[in-house]
């Protein structure tokens, strides 16, 4: 999935990412790739402003921890990020639940990609009608 | 005009190169740059594992970045608007001590004290409105003006050349008052004021400076191929 379609829902997928841990910036995008099976191109370094810009707005909280010789900038959620990614997820499901009444509306209603509790990080896949 | 000078090492050349690009905020700039030069060594050490040789790891790790000139229009949002919260700041201890000071000079010059006031409701409105703006609740609703930076920085310049006028003219009525102990110490509190936000908001005009005027933000190491 090309970098500029990401952007529009950076701030959910880095969210996602810290939904089980404090995690750093690396470690995040390491995350964010993992998670959506390779198929997400991000530009790596456009996270780290996006990473200050979520702790400005109070929905991350960050610390500077040393390993070796390394310092560190590790994040975690706050309450408020917390929200923010449920408000994320719901927005989502609706958004692609809509779409794929549009364009596959053989499929059967409802048939939006299950999340298991996390936020749908790879493309929308419907399934195939029967 | 040329840019910084080219480090043979491609991670500590786009490390130099950014923190270039990245007026403002000399702390929180360099902090920034630290914590992306890190992130550029996890992803080299990565590269490594998978046995890439390390020159090699380097540079595919600079092109995943992003180039310095895609990276650096986000950082310094960013810092521009972390001085703009640090300005508000420092109105908004600027507030009590104008107060302080419009107390003390009143009894001696009673209506000619009100820029005294006015300053501090100046400085009041000036931290509430870039604090709620910037951070927190309200700005997860809102988006952040683009002007708003350059807005708090004149708004601040405005309010701290006010403060060191004040500080002027209590400074002149002090010597020719009978009450002038407590003149001198409200011009005291003006000056201590005019230094707290005067010192700030030179920091945020510093962050105004367009990008296109600034050394080396070009297609540097990040465009480099491997």
């Amino acid at each position: 999935m090309k970098t500029e379609a990401v952007r529009g829902h950076l701030d959910g997928l880095l969210l996602a990412a810290l939904e089980d841990g404090p995690l750093h910036g690396y470690a995040i995008i390491t995350a964010v790739q993992e998670r959506s099976g390779g198929v997400l191109e991000l530009r790596t370094g456009t996270v780290y402003p996006a990473l200050n810009r979520l702790e400005r707005l109070g929905l991350l909280a960050s610390d500077w921890q040393s390993v070796g010789e390394r310092r560190r900038r590790c994040y975690a959620l706050t309450g408020a990020g917390r929200r923010s990614l449920a408000d994320e997820r719901t927005g989502w499901r609706q958004f692609t639940a809509a779409i794929g009444a549009v364009l596959d509306p053989s499929a059967p209603a409802g048939s939006a990609p299950a999340t298991g509790g996390r936020a749908p990080l790879g493309p929308v896949r419907h399934r195939p009608a029967t | 005009m040329s840019g910084p000078r080219q480090h043979a090492d491609p991670l500590i050349a786009y490390a130099a190169e950014l923190r270039a690009a990245l007026p403002g905020p000399a702390r929180a700039a360099s902090r920034m740059v630290e914590e992306i030069h890190h992130g550029l060594l996890d992803a080299t050490d990565a590269y490594v594992r998978e046995g890439m040789p390390r020159t090699d790891a380097a540079r595919r790790a600079v092109r995943d970045f992003g180039s310095v000139a895609e990276l650096a229009p986000e950082c310094r949002r960013e810092l521009a608007l972390a001085q703009t919260r640090h300005t508000a700041r420092a109105a908004a201890l600027c507030a009590p001590l104008l107060l302080v000071c419009w107390t003390l000079a009143r009894p001696a010059l009673g209506a000619g004290a009100a820029p005294l006031a006015v300053l501090a409701a100046v400085s009041t409105l000036l931290a509430a409105a870039a604090l709620a703006a910037t951070g927190g609740a309200p700005a997860r609703r809102f988006h952040v003006p683009e002007a708003l930076p350059r807005l708090i920085a004149w708004t601040g310049t405005g309010a701290s050349a006010g403060m060191a006028a004040a500080t002027l003219a209590l400074a002149c009525t002090a010597a020719v008052t009978a009450q002038w102990p407590l003149l001198l110490l409200a011009g005291a509190l003006s000056a201590a004021s005019h230094a707290v936000l005067g010192t700030s908001v030179r920091v945020s005009r510093r962050c105004l400076v367009p990008a296109d005027v600034r050394p080396g933000h070009g297609n540097g190491p990040g465009a480099c191929a491997e």
